[in-house]
């Protein structure tokens, strides 16, 4: 019922030009109204309650024709203040129903008075209600309403953010207004402190692909106080993130880290990501462009898998192989070219079935991101990789490839998008469920272009995904250059401030000029989100996130400058043991061989010992062998669906 | 049930007949002028033309409230030839603020039925006096000329909207401010307590009745935008209450018509009412924006005059009150 308390802002009105309908109703409020675009309002009358949002607003006056106007001025614009009398003036509003109550019948909204919605009217009408006051409440908040003058927080509903029901989120808008990473840092907050305890645990993969964006999560930011209010108002810790993990390629020194987050007091906490030539070719599709895909390269590259990585292999040119290396890699195909030539005197062009032409070609690719990666792939013996059987509750693992070659990138993603789902489906990631956020969406899932395996894998995740717990958040400035099915498969949408450009595309056409105008004009910290609940968009405020911005990090924390070889060998392994002292460390890698030391410090890294550096003098002593053991067991991605037109 | 539903359930013959206001406005004017009385002038030997403060430099009162009136009346049914008329009429006051919005301060209305009793079916007379709770019984004798007897009916009607002009007047001039104004669309003189308070303004925008003659007629008919006559008395005929009047034109009437943007206003009898003249018709022109667009006389209508009875438009019934296209009714 209606708070008789709460005064009446408003009349529906209807006429035959413009009526009300069941989907549709127009008001009018008093000239000075706190009634705008994006308000929530409601109308009781015929008993039924209806709740709307509205969605365009007109302002008019008795006035004729403008004419008028100019004939009572003389002519003179500054001769119109002094009219004694002001011309009786009207705003009227057009509001789209949310919701009805009773449901059914739907009929017309009835001519009614207006109210403005409070926060339990707010609940009603983006039925949050029944998913905020269920025995398992699966709310998670995503801000503030705050159009006239309320404050009401709005809420998603996990199921349909997190999955089964639906999922993944997508989030648009101009770059440089921080809205976008902003949104998605709050948002993952919200979800740590609010994800339903029956739904399990989780996690988030962040991508950090440009700057420092993503590189301090875990350091406090400044909030104001209206934040600080938001925080509370919304039940979500206004604190950093208190489990996060950065990893981080190194660089072609395969010492120093890759990233803008090396400040000494915070460069303990990054580890390397490096890869060696096992996780790679299982990826290899990834370094093929769609030229290169052919049954021929696959099967040579299947090959090379099965029969010849990690295992003793003969060439039938009378050398023995055990490739664990792109330079073992490199020789196995020297020798087998040589055996072509020389052997078999230039008069076969294949060998075990596979032209050579085929071969140089998976081989010039294979051994080029060695080249241009070096520091994410690397010969160093097996990865230092992800937790991949342990990923830990309300944990961020931040990857940051901001400053990784476009192709390794490529790689990354892949690699890591892949084996969260694999270990997903078999329940052995340590979360059951993972947000994967990934900024420049357009440029990994663009509309148009090439169907590259980055293309299709993303396809699968916001396809199959939700079924998985595997949730994707996606990020971009133009959504109309986003493959349609990417962003028509996340169930939640979110809009920061919008070039004109982009709202004129036809991805834009249900919203009002109002509306757009709104969108284009938003200010930071204001977003427009649209839920299978809200039968209608909805603007919402969400506070300043807990965690120091990037740009702000690296001025309180900037980066240090890359350190010598040794001097880099020895913050390694004081990261290890603090005890350990640095001319200890220099003493003992003196006159060594670079490639060897390296070798060496990521055998003692993947060890952790108790003793690190005689850990490290041990394996630095001898030629570090790689991890034999039984076969690797090949984790063959599963085939994706090849990309089709068919819509969602 | 509204009084003519029941009339109509008793045999009246049910009409639709709204009266178009322009024609019967004429009829009303030719009345005035034959009740009009001559004037005297009170500000000088001639009439003159007298120009009036700039608008820029006219003192507008602050605050005034602004009165005018409203009514409708249509033909609803028939007891034989004796037509059934269903009137309403209202009056209200909006007060002007200092951000020149008008609110409504007081305002009256009425609705009643007007009829010929002693000429009525026995039958229907009694539904009639049964039904309807307000009733203006109007002379029969007219009843077989029904052109005439409209022309009584509106006379009628508009006697009852001046009887509630009259007391809204005199209830906002007991409440006004001490420094506010009351300006009247119409009859300064209805009242003597308005006609006498040194703060109220009538505006008269008909000209059906005609106070001056000769050289000075002229001179009123054919004054410069911006000018004033001198002050003349108005007395007799339906004015009781004399009262000070002067002519105002607020648009050039070059190109249009003598009438033309012509204002009469009245002012209480007082040699003040003199001194005031020209400050006040300043504050007139002043008003003459924003324009009373789309009135049919907005050149002599003051746009607050024209909000006051546009708000008395939108409160009124309009069902029985709006012109139907008059095709065959099928039995």
């Amino acid at each position: 019922m209606i708070d008789k308390a709460s005064p009446a802002i408003g009349r529906v009105v209807a006429t035959e030009q413009k009526p009300a309908t069941p989907h549709q109703f127009h008001f009018w409020t008093a000239t000075e109204t706190t009634v705008g675009i994006g308000a929530i309002v409601k109308v009781e009358g015929a008993g039924r309650v209806v709740y709307g949002v509205v969605t365009d607003g007109f302002a008019y006056s008795d006035l004729a024709t403008p004419l008028h106007d100019v004939v009572g001025a003389e002519g003179d614009p500054a001769r119109v203040v002094d009219a004694p009398t002001a011309r009786q003036e009207i705003r009227y509003w057009t509001a789209a129903v949310l919701r009805q109550t009773p449901e059914e019948p739907l009929q017309p909204v009835p001519l009614g008075q207006v109210f403005v919605a409070d926060d339990a009217d707010v609940a009603q009408a983006l039925r949050m209600d029944a998913f905020l006051y269920s025995a398992t409440p699966t709310a998670i908040p995503i801000g503030l309403y705050t159009s006239a003058g309320r404050d009401a927080p709005v809420y998603l509903d996990a199921d349909f953010l997190m999955g089964p029901e639906a999922a993944h989120l997508n989030i648009s808008g101009m770059s440089g207004l921080a809205t976008k990473t902003s949104a998605v840092e709050f948002l993952l907050a919200s979800i740590f402190a609010h994800f339903p305890p029956h739904k399990g645990r989780i996690a988030a993969v962040c991508f950090n692909v440009k700057g420092p964006d993503l590189c301090f999560l875990d350091q406090p930011g400044d909030l104001s106080e209206e934040d600080r209010h938001r925080y509370e108002r919304l039940a979500v810790p206004a604190q950093p993130f208190e489990r996060v993990k950065l990893y981080a390629p190194l660089k072609a020194d395969g010492v120093n880290l890759n990233t803008l987050r090396t400040h000494p007091d915070l460069v303990g906490d990054v580890e390397p990501l490096t890869w060696g030539l096992q996780e790679v070719v299982d990826y290899a599709e990834v370094l093929l462009n769609r030229d290169d895909i052919d049954a021929k390269a696959d099967a040579f590259i299947d090959f090379l898998r099965d029969r010849v990585l990690g295992r003793t292999f003969d060439d039938g040119f009378g050398t023995t192989h055990r490739v664990q290396s792109f330079a073992d890699l490199d020789r196995l195909f020297r020798s087998i070219f040589d055996g072509l030539e020389i052997t078999a005197g230039g008069r076969s062009d294949t060998w075990r079935t596979h032209h050579i032409a085929t071969m140089r070609k998976v081989r010039n690719r294979l051994l080029n991101i060695s080249t241009r990666c070096k520091g994410l792939v690397t010969d160093d013996g097996p990865a230092s990789d992800l937790p991949w059987t342990e990923f830990e509750d309300r944990t961020v693992y931040v990857i940051d490839i901001a400053n990784v070659d476009p192709l390794g990138q490529d790689l990354v993603f892949a690699r890591v998008v892949s084996r969260l789902r694999e270990q997903l489906e078999r329940r052995e990631l340590g979360v059951d469920a993972v947000v994967v956020f990934v900024d420049e969406l357009n440029k990994y899932a663009p509309g148009d272009g090439p169907d590259t395996y980055v293309k299709k894998m993303l396809l699968d995740i916001s396809e199959r995904g939700r079924y998985l717990g595997l949730v994707l958040f996606g990020a971009e400035q133009f959504r109309s250059q986003v493959h349609r099915r990417v962003v028509g498969n996340a169930g939640t949408q979110v809009f920061g401030r919008m070039d004109m450009d982009e709202l004129a595309t036809p991805g834009y056409q249900v919203l009002t000029p109002a509306t757009k105008s709104k969108l284009a004009t938003l200010p930071i910290g204001e977003l427009m989100v649209r839920h299978p609940h809200f039968t209608q968009p909805i603007f919402v405020r969400f506070p300043k996130p807990p965690v120091l911005r990037g740009r702000d990090g690296v001025e309180r924390f900037p980066p240090a400058a890359d350190v010598p070889f040794d001097d880099a060998v020895v913050r390694h392994l004081v990261r290890l043991d603090r005890r350990i002292r640095p001319n200890q460390v220099k003493d003992v890698i003196a006159d060594r061989e670079q490639d060897d030391v390296r070798r060496a410090l990521a055998a003692t890294r993947r060890a952790r010992p108790d003793d690190p550096l005689a850990y490290f003098r041990k394996v630095l002593g001898s030629r570090v062998t790689a991890e034999a053991g039984a076969p690797r067991e090949h984790r063959a991605v599963q085939p994706l669906n090849p990309i089709s037109d068919e819509p969602y | 049930m509204m009084w003519w539903q029941a009339v109509i359930d008793a045999g009246a013959v049910p009409v639709a007949f709204v009266p178009n206001p322009a024609a019967l406005r004429a009829s009303k004017e030719e009345r005035e002028s034959a009740a009009a009385d001559r004037a005297t002038l009170v500000e000088e030997a001639e009439l003159q033309a007298h120009p009036v403060p700039e608008r820029g430099s006219a003192r507008i009162p602050q605050p005034v409230s602004f009165l005018a009136g409203f009514s409708r009346w249509a033909v609803v049914a028939c007891d034989g030839i004796i037509q059934l008329v269903d009137a309403y009429v209202a009056a209200a006051v909006r007060r002007r603020d200092a951000g020149g919005i008008l609110h409504t301060t007081s305002g009256r209305n009425r609705a009643f039925a007007v009829a010929p009793l002693e000429r009525m079916t026995p039958a229907l007379r009694q539904v009639l006096e049964a039904s309807a709770p307000d009733i203006e019984s109007i002379d029969g004798e007219l009843a077989g000329h029904p052109a005439r007897y409209l022309e009584t009916v509106d006379s009628t009607v508009r006697r009852v909207r001046a009887g509630l002009e009259r007391d809204v007047a005199e209830h906002c001039i007991a409440t006004l401010g001490a420094e506010e104004w009351l300006l009247l669309d119409g009859l300064l003189s209805r009242s003597p307590t308005v006609a006498r308070h040194p703060r109220a303004l009538g505006v008269i925008n008909s000209h059906g009745t005609q106070f001056l003659e000769g050289r000075g007629l002229e001179r009123a008919l054919t004054l410069p935008s911006g000018h004033r006559t001198s002050v003349f008395t108005v007395r007799g005929g339906h004015t009781r209450t004399e009262v000070y009047s002067w002519y105002l034109r607020l648009w050039p009437w070059e190109g249009n018509d003598l009438l033309y943007g012509l204002l009469r206003v009245e002012a209480r009898p007082d040699p003040a009412s003199v001194a005031l003249a020209s400050a006040l018709s300043g504050w007139l022109v002043a008003e003459r924006a924003p324009l009373a667009t789309p009135a049919t006389r907005w050149d002599r209508l003051l746009y607050p005059l024209h909000n006051v009875q546009e708000y008395l438009k939108a409160r009124a019934p309009r069902d029985r009150f709006t012109a139907r296209p008059r095709l065959p009714v099928a039995s």
